[in-house]
């Protein structure tokens, strides 16, 4: 039987299941007025001194991910253990991890990895030699003049159409096409039941699916803004879109851009990658996001790999990723910011060894011309 | 907790506080997790632990209204047009063919309408494979239990079903759903607990046993590289066919044979088969 919960003398409960639901909102738990008045419900239905109880009605009614839920346990510790809501203790340099940037997963929280020592990071720095570990220099963000954006979002409706070719489960109305019987026989009613007029439909194209791996390393800070506009179209117009950022580990910022205006969205995922630009591990964290979030890839899906491609990791084992990346998805697509540039050859490791595995290899500069919207199947060029 | 024990299902605390939870504040629950880990399972448990009818709605992407709410049966109001062409005038015929009786009930209209001695439970399964569609048509059923169909009315629930709606995260589900739902998340069980659910699934296969199955299914579970990780589901037809195969204890010659049971992924049963099959039968 665990201890039940002590109250200061005085303060009512209701006030301390309020703090207890701002500090949840504190820590980006949306929460809102229904969840709140469920959880009133719920406590009245639990045992209200056991803990446990108290605990997994918290967790039944507040929650609404896996990532919620490692949160909400963490906050009930903190929380419902004190007497009233704890100072936050000073960040120490070991295991500090920036507020947001902890990696989730569909199967829970996985412990950060813990910060080298000093000495070490700055021979790394200083030698400017690879690490997974290399220090995080965030990644300053501006907006970008409304003009590119709105070209962006163009090229993005483009792109939409250029990867939603299937022919999906829906129907619609079609001048040819076979006969559809539902609609000609309700249309028959009007006319007393007689069928004067065919109605007949085709399949509607399935929407295009969207997964965009957006390389948050330290050699792609410069390209940040550029890269943050295209991500925010390509998450705008195309509804089934799902984003995750990563740099030497992966993790899904979807929600930043989930309803989200581009002038609202862009200080919110700087801060979120504040203790991003660090080393790069391709390889590493697409076998991560297979493992973590593979089960969202469908036959249908598009990936698209945001990256400049400086990667030191082992080649043969990004080879074998994104062999299984393309045979679970139905295109690879690469975004490099270079690839416009005059004499662009693809030469880095990491790039030279994707390319069997890439439908396209493009430029986010190519997106507001008009052949950013050539079709996944166009030529690659040649490797260097 | 006893019910669902009854009903040969292991559930732990937590998920028993969300169906308890589910049921008293008459609440739609959804459970989230990974595919194999029983979140079908607890519907249909509960359904025969309470020995109520269970309605299924299995999701798949186009799934529209007349598929899970109602349809018109559009052959028998023209018959019924042609019947009483003569006899009736054409508001009369009208208000007949547009009633109930021409009504084809799909799963959600059924639940809602359920009869019998309990609370129907509705099963919602794999809603992540609908449309975005199909969630804002579930709004109004969940929330307020009822329908409303043009030509007749709103149709109101006689009792509220029991709702249990499942996902297996290939896409994240509205916020507008979720927030009308009580959440919980099945994720793989420790050692300890598949070994229960082995033993209360196939009371034939030994103690030592089912501990060698789990704890080979636990190690494999752990293996980073792997495409698909085995859910309990592929645990229990593995070690039915063991038990076919009238096994007692894991050789690797056999492991080779039914690995398919496990691994459903090519590359992972190559790799497995030829590599590292042995290591991990070796591990302690």
């Amino acid at each position: 039987m665990t201890a039940p919960p002590r109250f200061p003398a005085g303060q009512r409960i209701l006030e301390r299941v309020q703090g207890f639901l701002d500090r949840l909102r504190e820590e980006r738990v949306r929460i809102g007025l229904a969840a709140g008045v469920d959880l009133g419900r719920a406590l009245a239905a639990v045992p209200a001194l056991d803990r446990e109880a108290f605990r997994e009605a918290c967790r039944v009614t507040l929650a609404k991910s896996p990532a919620d839920l490692d949160t909400i346990d963490r906050v009930f510790e903190e929380y419902w253990s004190a007497w009233g809501p704890l100072p936050v203790p000073p960040p120490s340099e070991e295991g500090k991890v920036p507020r947001g940037t902890e990696r989730r997963g569909p199967g829970g929280a996985i412990p950060p990895r813990a910060r080298p020592p000093r000495e070490e990071l700055l021979r790394e720095t200083i030698e400017g030699r690879y690490s997974p570990r290399a220090p995080a220099m965030g990644h300053p963000l501006f907006p970008v003049p409304a003009v590119v954006l709105r070209r962006y979002r163009a090229g993005a409706r483009r792109f939409r159409r250029s990867v939603a070719t299937l022919p999906g489960r829906h129907w619609r109305r079609s001048p040819s096409g076979p006969i559809d019987l539902r609609r000609t026989a309700r249309r028959g009613l009007r006319t007393g039941g007689e069928w004067v007029e065919l109605s007949r439909r085709e399949r509607a194209p399935r929407r295009a699916d969207l997964v965009v791996l957006w390389d948050v390393s330290g050699s792609m800070r410069e390209h940040t803004s550029q890269m943050f506009a295209l991500v925010h179209a390509l998450h705008r117009v195309i509804r089934r879109s799902r984003v995750f950022a990563f740099g030497h580990d992966i993790e899904e910022v979807s929600a930043l851009f989930q309803g989200q205006p581009y002038l609202r969205a862009l200080p919110e995922l700087a801060a979120r990658l504040s203790g991003a630009g660090g080393g790069t591990q391709i390889a590493y964290c697409v076998g991560e996001f297979r493992r973590h979030w593979g089960a969202i890839l469908r036959p249908t899906t598009t990936v698209v790999i945001a990256s400049d491609g400086w990667d030191l990791g082992d080649p043969a084992g990004l080879a074998r990723e994104l062999e299984r990346l393309r045979r679970e998805a139905r295109r690879v697509v690469w975004v490099n910011p270079y690839a416009a540039d005059q004499g662009f050859v693809p030469a880095t490791a990491a790039l030279k060894t994707a390319l069997p595995f890439l439908d396209l290899l493009t430029s986010p500069r190519d997106f507001p011309r008009a052949h950013g919207s050539r079709r996944p199947s166009a030529p690659l060029p040649a490797a260097g | 907790m006893t019910a669902l024990s009854g009903q040969k299902y292991v559930i732990e605390r937590g998920l028993a506080t969300a169906v308890f939870l589910a049921i008293r504040l008459e609440k739609p629950l959804l459970i989230e997790g990974e595919p194999g880990c029983g979140k079908t399972e607890i519907a249909k448990a509960l359904a025969a632990a309470t020995n109520a009818e269970l309605i299924r709605l299995q999701c798949y992407e186009g799934l529209d209204a007349s598929a899970s709410l109602y349809e018109w049966d559009y052959p028998r109001q023209l018959l019924e047009i042609r019947l009483h062409e003569r006899d009736r005038t054409t508001a009369e015929v009208e208000t007949e063919i547009y009633s109930e009786r021409f009504l084809l009930k799909r799963p959600l209209l059924r639940a809602l309408q359920g009869e019998g001695p309990a609370r129907p439970v509705l099963l919602i399964d794999e809603l992540d494979r609908a449309d975005e569609e199909f969630e804002g048509l579930l709004l109004e059923v969940l929330s307020e239990f009822q329908v409303t169909v043009p030509e007749i009315g709103t149709i109101r629930a006689t009792r509220i079903p029991l709702v249990i709606l499942t996902s297996n995260r290939t896409r994240e589900l509205g916020d507008a759903i979720k927030r009308r739902c009580l959440y919980a998340y099945i994720g793989y069980p420790t050692a300890e607990k598949e070994v229960e659910i082995l033993r209360r699934r196939l009371p034939e296969l030994p103690e030592q046993f089912a501990r060698e199955i789990a704890h080979f299914v636990q190690r494999l579970r752990g293996q980073e590289d792997l495409a698909k990780r085995p859910g309990v589901a592929e645990t229990l037809d593995w070690a039915s066919a063991l038990l076919a195969l009238g096994e007692g204890t894991l050789r690797s010659a056999t492991v080779t044979e039914t690995l398919g049971l496990l691994l459903k992924d090519a590359r992972d049963l190559e790799t497995y088969r030829k590599e590292r099959l042995d290591l991990l039968l070796a591990a302690p």
